[in-house]
């Protein structure tokens, strides 16, 4: 199964964006979207991945052994903690959207709803 | 294909439907937090130390609970209207 | 549209892009092959070019220094637009203490709780500090030390309350933190300028490898991002924490 973290990756981007569809809290709706970003983290830090080889730090191994991929880490490192403030920022939107308008259901939350405020 | 490595990539695929399938926010908020710490050992397993420690340290601790505080605003503010 | 035909649009989009799915997912090389030369000769040119033993650091600050310019710069404007609209949405009705709303319910905290987080949370800001130090020789590095650092804030909050809390972060030295942060890697990188060189070139002397003082510039942007990163961290949770709390008009009257 060497094509198994790349379905993985397929497969929690799907149901990560089959849950922003069907969401009815806003809340909820930014797990999933957590959920979609994480399968962006396996499948970079799938492609960087080497048989065999271990952690790019050369700390106890001398330079020269083999190493996977430090790019993609470097960059899944640099996402993960930038995608968290990211995560607040929509907390916040969300929280805002609840004082104003007194609910978090996107069903009720349509722009163009004339029933609505 | 090691065992742990299929074994760690199908049991994130499960976490992940697990935060998905969650509706209720306050019970997703330890689905989210269970999915972090599935995500840290993969990590670990594909041989990558740094970012297992930032993704412990966020998707543990730090997002759950931004995601908990908020729906005790939510709560609060309910309550204040 | 209601949710059915939502879900029903999504199905139908599925259907049509499972195929190509397939296809990339069976075009790409098999997991476990090596796929970038990129990365390969990073690992065998950099300890001997920049003195350091961690590659990710070394793409970090150094190899793809720029890309971590803008990535700190997003984490700023993500904090600062958070932090904008929560203090905006409350106006100038704000505290500088703690307040507790009236009629909430306050939890006492258990004994247990309180003991391991006043253990375990200086423990946690210690062991963000050396995580951070420690950037160039073993596993770690700002962004990994600035959420630990965050991490070790919030049980701090676990084991003093509120009230206690608010003391140790203050609202002006998080601002300090995060905004000075940012300021230092981005005036890190013109030091080179200012020496006639290309930005964000390695200018400092580069030490040994396996020392936490090897790397030059390295260092400099580590202790940046790791300020931008907790401060950041913590400004948020000082906002959030705030919504849940009176304000000052609700105190007073």
């Amino acid at each position: 199964m060497s094509v198994l973290p790349w379905l993985v990756a397929a497969w929690l981007f799907g149901v990560g964006v089959y849950g922003i569809v069907s969401s009815r809290n806003y809340v909820h709706l930014i797990g999933c979207l957590s959920v979609c970003q994480s399968s962006s983290y396996v499948l970079l830090l799938g492609l960087g991945y080497r048989w065999g080889a271990g952690p790019p730090i050369f700390y106890d191994h001398p330079p020269g052994t083999p190493a996977v991929d430090p790019v993609v880490q470097a960059l899944v490192l640099t996402d993960i903690v930038v995608g968290a403030t990211v995560t607040a920022l929509l907390l916040a939107l969300a929280l805002q959207v609840h004082k104003r308008r007194g609910s978090l259901d996107p069903q009720e939350l349509r722009p163009l709803d004339r029933r609505g405020s | 294909m090691t065992l742990l490595l299929a074994a760690l990539l199908l049991l994130t695929a499960a976490s992940g439907l697990g935060v998905v399938l969650t509706r209720d926010p306050r019970r997703q908020v330890f689905a989210l937090s269970a999915n972090g710490v599935v995500l840290t050992l993969l990590f670990l397993a594909l041989q990558a130390p740094d970012v297992a420690l930032s993704e412990l340290a966020v998707g543990t601790a730090a997002t759950p609970l931004l995601f908990l505080v908020t729906l005790v605003a939510v709560r609060i503010n309910k309550s204040r209207r | 549209m209601t949710p059915r035909w939502r879900t029903l649009l999504l199905v139908l989009a599925g259907l049509v892009i499972l195929p190509g799915v397939w296809r990339v997912a069976m075009a790409l090389p098999p997991f476990g092959a090596p796929t970038s030369p990129y990365g390969q000769a990073v690992n065998a040119l950099v300890p001997s070019l920049r003195h350091v033993s961690n590659m990710v650091s070394a793409v970090n600050f150094d190899v793809r220094g720029f890309d971590t310019l803008g990535e700190e710069f997003m984490l700023l404007c993500a904090v600062t637009g958070t932090v904008l609209i929560l203090r905006g949405g409350r106006g100038e009705d704000r505290r500088a203490k703690a307040g507790r709303i009236a009629g909430r319910a306050l939890e006492p905290r258990s004994d247990a709780t309180v003991l391991i987080c006043r253990m375990f949370g200086v423990f946690t800001l210690v062991f963000g500090f050396y995580v951070t130090l420690h950037a160039t020789a073993t596993p770690g590095g700002g962004f990994q030390g600035g959420v630990v650092v965050a991490s070790g804030l919030l049980l701090v909050y676990l084991g003093e309350g509120y009230r206690g809390w608010r003391r140790i972060a203050r609202a002006p030295v998080l601002d300090g933190l995060e905004g000075g942060g940012a300021l230092l890697f981005a005036l890190a990188g013109l030091l080179p300028v200012v020496l006639g060189r290309a930005y964000l070139e390695n200018v400092l002397p580069l030490g040994t490898v396996k020392d936490i003082l090897s790397g030059g510039l390295m260092l400099v942007e580590n202790v940046g991002v790791a300020f931008a990163v907790a401060g950041g961290f913590a400004m948020i949770m000082v906002e959030f924490m705030e919504e849940t709390r009176a304000t000052q008009s609700e105190v007073e009257e």
